[in-house]
């Protein structure tokens, strides 16, 4: 089982791409999955192994909220970013009572998932 | 300014009369013309209340007028009708017993002057109103006379009654003075003697006698009967025409064996009727016609009287509906309108908030859509800049670094935009808890202090010592001081002032001010700073949103915002809010 730093969710194929590429330059792992169903697949293969997960609420096969409750059920302890341009008020609320770690706009500064990451790390330490 | 129902009444009495027009306003009126309406309804309502009362007034005084007509007609008739009975029956019975003394007597005992004063005195007491008594023969000559004057002798021949009276059984004379000089009515009837001769009794009759008879039947001065023969001359003296003989210039009434009314043809102005008949005896038909004139306007004055206070009363009526019908429309159209205004001000209110909500609906969909893009354009710049930053190549290439920063910067920008955007939708909900202000203003100032300091800004707060905890949204109140506070500090120059007043009134309710020492509004942006998108600080990145949102929230919060501005002088906000929010909106 291969460990990874950063999981992404997200159908913008480029977005991800990018952010996976910028994070490699800092030397963070990342591995991007362009729909819900293969982002569960991923964590169900490979359960404990992203240090955090970014996840996008508008998916192409299914909402970001039902991709957060199916991966909470795998691994209820992996920090959940819901990282989104189109989040309601509603949204926000249904994905912190799912465990959701953080409700994030895009976009998004690279330093602000740094961040983010640093901190997971030194919660799981 | 809460205005009491009573003190609106009061200043919007005939409000729809006196009201400024306003077009915009008025799209939103279900009625257009409300002076219009108002005369419709004084009309339909005083046609409608008045009209059966009119027409029962006049029927009232047609039948009034038909019934004192009819009465007057019937008293006329009776009066006449007696007066003619009476007057024949006089003539009759003297001609009868004439007749009687002619068939019973012998013609010499007749032409006996001492038999004939007895037969005279005979009929004086039976009957009474005889003059004297005459026998006269075929050729005019009187044969025998009685009575008090000296006419002995004289030869009647040429006297136009004589002639009359010789070729008929029986005659009557009108009145006439004849040798004697008095006004007397000769009586005759002619027989034939025992040689065969024709001859005449005559008698004469005292006038007087007539008149008396006639007079009985004047009730009253308002009636005045009298006689007149078939050329209009008077007969007996009358109290309209005058003495006897007097010419009447009567039209002589059409010829008729019974008795007669007649009606003025001038119906309504008339003053007297007439009655009249002509006298026939069963033997001979007399030149008398009686006449009977009644007062109108005297006989059937109680009537007359009883129509004409009937009349005022109704008119007082009408006077008193007039004014009820006037001051219930004028009220009831003045209700309608206000009402319609009240309505046409909520419709006014809700088209614009829907805008508002119509604009912020958009906004935010854009907002969201804008979004993904700009995380890509995002990402990629700051790969870009990643990719010179981490490897070596071209790494002091400066022009290619501050490009790429100014993408990242103006990234960073629209994420603002799009984030107010979706803040803007999101004033609709609220969370109430307990706010005590005074920190929450502390708190606020605390950020601005560098840029206070920087810019040599004097801030004063004057917060009242009895402000209570206020229940409102925490988040809501912060954004809109915020907002605020931002503004005037984006507004104040260099060594401006800055004040912010809170005070606990009126009751219920606290008032925030915050003026500024700043640029101030022109009169022409005042009214349209609370709209979305309106900005004038172009080149200092306003997205126009910022009063917009909070318009919103004060609105959102149950409060009240008011602008005051002079250009060059500064700007007074001023936000009203209640102490503890209306339970419906805290869903």
């Amino acid at each position: 089982m291969k460990h990874i730093d950063i999981l992404i969710i997200d159908d913008e194929i480029k977005f991800a791409d990018m952010l996976s590429r910028r994070l490699s330059l800092r030397g963070i792992t990342c591995q991007a999955c362009y729909d819900g169903q293969s982002g569960i697949q991923w964590v169900k293969e490979n359960p404990g192994a992203a240090t955090l997960i970014l996840l996008d609420l508008k998916l192409p096969d299914m909402y970001g909220t039902q991709v957060l409750a199916h991966i909470k059920e795998i691994d209820t302890s992996v920090p959940v970013f819901i990282i989104t341009g189109h989040g309601t008020r509603e949204d926000e609320k249904v994905c912190r009572d799912l465990g959701a770690a953080e409700f994030i706009h895009k976009p998004v500064s690279i330093e602000k998932i740094t961040t983010v990451l640093t901190h997971a790390r030194g919660e799981m330490q | 300014m809460i205005r009491t129902p009573q003190m609106l009444q009061k200043q919007e009495w005939l409000a729809f009369l006196f009201h400024r027009h306003n077009a915009h306003l008025a799209s939103f009126h279900t009625f257009s013309n409300y002076c219009r309406i108002w005369i419709i309804s004084i009309v339909i309502l005083a046609v409608t209340s008045l009209s059966p009362l009119v027409m029962a007034t006049f029927i009232n005084q047609r039948l009034i007028q038909q019934a004192v007509d009819s009465e007057l007609i019937l008293q006329t008739e009776r009066v006449t009708s007696n007066a003619k009975r009476s007057m024949r029956f006089f003539l009759e019975e003297r001609l009868n017993a004439l007749r009687f003394i002619v068939n019973e007597l012998p013609y010499y005992s007749l032409i006996d002057n001492v038999h004939l004063a007895e037969i005279l005195s005979n009929l004086k007491l039976g009957f009474g109103g005889f003059t004297d008594l005459s026998i006269i023969d075929a050729d005019g000559s009187q044969v025998a006379y009685a009575g008090p004057f000296n006419l002995e002798g004289k030869n009647y021949k040429t006297q136009p009654w004589f002639t009359k009276s010789i070729e008929s059984d029986n005659f009557i004379s009108e009145v006439f003075t004849g040798y004697r000089d008095v006004p007397h009515i000769i009586i005759a009837v002619r027989s034939i003697n025992a040689l065969g001769r024709l001859f005449i009794l005559r008698a004469t009759l005292d006038t007087q006698r007539l008149m008396d008879t006639l007079l009985s039947y004047k009730t009253n001065v308002h009636t005045d009967i009298f006689l007149m023969n078939d050329t209009g001359v008077l007969q007996t003296p009358s109290s309209t025409y005058g003495k006897i003989f007097t010419p009447t210039r009567l039209d002589i009434p059409k010829f008729s064996t019974t008795t007669n009314v007649i009606l003025p043809e001038n119906e309504n102005e008339y003053t007297f009727i007439t009655g009249y008949s002509y006298i026939i005896t069963e033997a001979v038909t007399t030149p008398f016609i009686l006449l009977v004139n009644k007062e109108k306007s005297v006989v059937m004055g109680t009537w007359l009287n009883l129509g004409r206070t009937f009349n005022w009363i109704i008119s007082i009526s009408c006077l008193v509906m007039m004014i009820i019908i006037t001051l219930v429309s004028t009220f009831m159209v003045n209700k309608l309108y206000l009402a319609d205004k009240t309505k046409a001000e909520t419709m006014m209110k809700m088209e614009q908030s829907q805008q508002l909500a119509c604009i912020g609906q958009l906004s935010a969909g854009i907002a969201h859509e804008i979004n993904n893009p700009l995380a890509l354009i995002n990402e990629t710049a700051g790969y870009l800049k990643d990719l010179y930053h981490f490897t070596d190549e071209q790494q002091n290439d400066e022009e290619v670094m501050e490009n790429l920063d100014a993408i990242l910067e103006a990234v960073s920008r629209c994420g603002t935009i799009t984030s107010q955007l979706l803040g803007f939708v999101r004033q609709f909900d609220v969370q109430i808890s307990n706010v005590d202000v005074e920190k929450l203003i502390t708190g606020i100032l605390r950020f601005h202090k560098k840029e206070t300091e920087y810019k040599g800004i004097h801030v004063t707060t004057d917060i009242a010592p009895d402000i209570p905890a206020i229940e409102t949204d925490r988040g809501k109140l912060q954004q809109i001081l915020l907002n605020l506070i931002n503004n005037a500090f984006q507004a104040i120059e260099a060594n401006g002032c800055l004040d912010i007043t809170v005070s606990h009134h009126p009751p219920g309710q606290i008032t925030m001010e915050i003026k500024d020492t700043g640029c101030g509004i022109p009169e022409e942006n005042l009214k349209r700073i609370h709209e979305p998108f309106f900005s004038t600080k172009k080149e200092k990145m306003g997205t126009g949103l910022g009063l917009s949102i909070t318009y919103g929230l004060v609105k959102k919060l149950q409060g009240n915002i008011r602008v005051e501005s002079s250009e060059g002088v500064g700007t007074i906000f001023t936000v009203t809010l209640p102490v503890k929010m209306k339970k419906e909106d805290k869903v």
